[in-house]
């Protein structure tokens, strides 16, 4: 890859403006419905977090670092494990083994809410792998800013001084 | 079946870990909070798997407790279970103490550090995936959970990113361990692929009938990817890299327990799931592994410079004497390698320990740059020389009772089969001892003993929250020693008897007669008597030590009044010495056995040589060894 390879791309840009609403709302479609269709919690996590990836790509790491907070991220994810213990735990505040369904008659086979704590177990992995592969990719993400020669990769100039301090011309 | 609250144990027990280990994460750098959560983490599976000693070791009961309710349904075991027998009660508590000891260390030791948040979450991490695998009655769980243990052990080996050494290790580590959990996962799938069920009960109902081909290819690899695990011989270089360059609180922890995963792995394999143990071909491979372990690493270890690193190679060392123990498949040596596995967790980490605290007070551990430490550093060196004593099988401490029972059921085993391959074996356990203590004189020598050196004038002992963990493992590898008729009636007898009659295992786990319905050709692989002939008394062999230790100070005291008579100093005296002042001259620990490594130097040369260190080396010992085992599995079952 040229080292001075910009990505100051205006079509760039609108695409992800475009795909993220889809790629967040097609991830956390697959998250709520993990119970009766294909996929899941896991699958639907990684669909959302290429948000994180669509961001990058519009915005840059500028972008992503006034968008998200990547501590909060981190923290984000210990709380979807632990909400996933919490939910097997259930089974044994209810008298039950460890992971025990225990709202197992909650709605009729095939609807959204038909599968008790399974369905929340499952949106508690959702969110630690929306969560986890989300700050991952923001590692990767801001390692390659921090190596040299990459500084500005795939920022825009967005005041006059910011510029005038890089040097562009255009 | 009856739910007692102690039915939840097990599983809470390994969800403590990673609940920990998560909220370790939530406090961020809020130091004191995190270092409560932590103990608290660390000390409630400890006390929780000390509860089921009652019910699980001296009751003969065993917990089986089927995750979300999900029981067996005609005859097939759907669910993910945990079943928790004496076996396994064993190696749990041996984790446990391990890593409870190990966690409060470091409370103090990684003050030094950076990055410590994520420390304690690799480390709760660690912990909690090598409590669930010998707790866990599924066997893909156990590959889980065994991938989880190896990458939080490959984060915690670089933990200090700053040293080259331990990114390289780590790497190492990650490659060539990425092996054994790969031989370990296909063999799994050829398992589940044979039986239906990936229950460790009903497979060892199913499979010992049905020794298809498959299933001998699927033994081969579960055995390479287990012994890679507990790095056996040809895997054992990652060993030293990872522990020379992790902090001294991981090392015990990847020596004390990552490796009895490996073997835990091995037992669960030969004599439980394959039933394999019976055949003497397998006795012989796990003997013969054992004994190149045990002798390879000894002499490896003598050529160390680095503390550390010796300790690594001397830890591969006794999993071979375990490995040897644990491959004759009688009683008595099962027996002894069940008790060398907890000796060999107490001592060594004791060892590393140590080891970690003259690197705590020098910043080094490289043997040449220490010496003399015993003056600064007197309770490090009194602990230093329990953990020595202990390893190199020096009565009353716990090396000595094991490795007895050791040499003794090679010598039974000899004489009951008559062959001398056996009593040859033997002869390799005693004198790889003799050549472990030769190597902790050495070290004792010239990291303790001699002269002190001038740049280590301002070394001191470690703090006391670094003390106590070592001196709870010293007493404990004291006790071990001094009473092992409680030890062997509490905690190695049932785990023996576990592995000597497999049918109550499959029994609660799948109901009934179940076990006698589809395991038609059962035969116990073993005398289930365990009998330990030949005099041992600790008691008397302390009153021995007693009264040499009394003759010596005796003699000491006697002598006390010639020493204080201080040579003036003389001009005359120069004469002898060529006018020159005393200088600083340190005989290193290297050059004690001189003449010895002279007379191997051909051997110790070629083994330096061949320990490369070049991953892709490594690499390609770890498919040889894999494709050997094979070969030899489907020549000789």
């Amino acid at each position: 890859m040229k080292k001075n390879w910009k990505k100051d791309d205006l079509i760039v840009r609108s695409l992800a403006d475009n795909y993220l609403p889809i790629a967040i709302v097609l991830g956390f479609y697959v998250i709520l419905h993990g119970n009766i269709s294909p996929g899941g919690g896991f699958q639907g996590g990684v669909l959302a977090a290429s948000g994180v990836l669509l961001l990058y790509l519009g915005y840059g790491f500028r972008g992503i670092a006034s968008a998200l907070n990547m501590e909060r991220m981190h923290k984000l994810e210990a709380i979807g494990a632990l909400a996933y213990v919490f939910f097997g735990l259930l089974g044994i505040f209810a008298g039950y083994n460890f992971c025990r369904n225990i709202l197992f008659d909650s709605g009729s086979i095939g609807d959204l809410w038909s599968s008790g704590t399974i369905a929340l177990m499952n949106y508690a992995v959702g969110f630690k792998v929306l969560t986890g592969v989300g700050f991952l990719l923001l590692l990767i993400i801001a390692l390659l800013a921090t190596e040299p020669g990459h500084e500005h990769d795939g920022t825009i100039t967005t005041t006059e001084q910011e510029a005038l301090e890089r040097g562009d011309s255009e | 079946m009856t739910y007692d609250v102690y039915m939840h144990f097990p599983v809470i027990a390994i969800m403590t870990f990673f609940v920990g280990a998560f909220i370790v994460t939530l406090c961020g750098s809020k130091e004191k909070i995190r270092n409560v959560v932590a103990g608290l983490a660390v000390l409630i599976p400890l006390t929780l798997l000390a509860l089921l000693i009652k019910p699980v070791m001296v009751d003969g009961e065993i917990i089986v407790y089927w995750m979300g309710n999900w029981e067996p349904v005609e005859g097939y075991a759907i669910g993910i279970a945990i079943e928790v027998d004496a076996l396994s009660l064993f190696f749990g508590l041996l984790v446990a103490i391990a890593v409870a000891l190990s966690g409060f260390y470091s409370f103090q030791y990684i003050r030094q550090d950076d990055a410590r948040g994520s420390y304690f979450t690799l480390y709760l991490m660690l912990s909690g995936g090598v409590m669930g695998i010998v707790l866990s009655g599924d066997l893909f769980n156990i590959y889980v959970m065994l991938e989880v243990m190896t990458f939080a052990a490959v984060g915690l080996t670089a933990f200090r990113t700053w040293n080259p050494n331990a990114r390289e290790a780590a790497f190492k580590y990650l490659t060539v361990g990425s092996v054994g959990s790969t031989c370990a996962l296909l063999g799994i799938a050829l398992v589940y692929a044979q039986c239906h069920t990936l229950n460790l009960a009903q497979i060892s109902a199913i499979l010992p009938d049905n020794m298809t081909p498959t299933m001998v290819l699927a033994f081969a690899l579960l055995f390479a990817g287990f012994g890679c695990k507990s790095f056996m011989f040809p895997f054992h270089p990652l060993a030293a890299d990872a522990h020379g360059a992790a902090p001294s609180s991981v090392s015990v922890l990847i020596s004390g327990v990552f490796t009895k995963t490996g073997v835990y792995g091995i037992i669960r394999v030969c004599y439980f799931l394959f039933r394999t143990m019976g055949n003497e071909a397998v006795q012989v491979l796990l003997i013969v592994i054992g004994c190149i372990s045990m002798f390879v690493c000894v002499t490896m270890a003598l050529n160390q410079h680095d503390f550390k690193r010796l300790l690594a190679f001397h830890s591969i060392s006794q999993i071979g004497y375990i490995l040897t123990s644990l491959g004759l498949c009688t009683a008595l040596g099962v027996a002894g390698g069940l008790y060398h596995a907890i000796n060999h967790t107490l001592f060594k980490g004791l060892l590393f320990l140590t080891a970690g605290s003259v690197l705590y007070a020098t910043g080094t551990t490289y043997l040449e740059k220490l010496g003399g430490l015993a003056r600064k550093m007197p309770k490090t060196t009194i602990l230093f020389l329990v953990g020595a004593f202990s390893i190199s099988g020096i009565p009353p401490f716990n090396g000595f009772y094991s490795k007895w029972m050791i040499y003794q059921a090679t010598f039974e085993k000899s004489a009951e089969t008559g062959n001398i391959f056996y009593a040859l074996v033997t002869v390799v356990c005693v004198v790889t001892s003799v050549m472990t203590l030769a190597s902790f004189v050495k070290v004792g020598h010239s990291v303790f003993f001699g002269q002190l050196r001038p740049e280590l004038e301002g070394a001191k002992d470690p703090p006391l929250g670094m003390r106590v963990p070592m001196w709870i493992m010293a007493a404990l590898c004291a006790f071990s020693g001094l009473f092992p008729n409680i030890m062997l009636d509490y905690v190695i007898v049932p785990a023996v008897n576990a592995v000597y009659n497999v049918i109550p295992y499959i029994d609660t786990a799948m109901g009934a007669d179940y076990a006698a319905t589809h395991l038609t050709s059962y035969m116990p692989l073993m005398n289930g008597q365990l009998s330990v002939i030949g005099a041992w008394s600790p008691l008397s062999w302390l009153l021995l030590f007693a009264i040499a230790l009394a003759a010596v100070l005796l003699v000491s005291l006697l002598g006390r009044s010639n020493r204080s008579v201080t040579c003036v100093e003389d001009s005359k005296h120069a004469v002898f010495f060529g006018g020159e002042q005393a200088e600083y001259s340190h005989a290193a620990g290297g050059d004690l056995f001189w003449g010895f490594k002279h007379n191997l130097r051909h051997y110790l040369g070629y083994m330096s040589r061949v320990h490369t260190g070049v991953t892709n080396d490594y690499m390609v010992w770890a498919l040889t060894a894999l494709a050997v085992i094979i070969a030899y599995c489907f020549a000789f079952i």
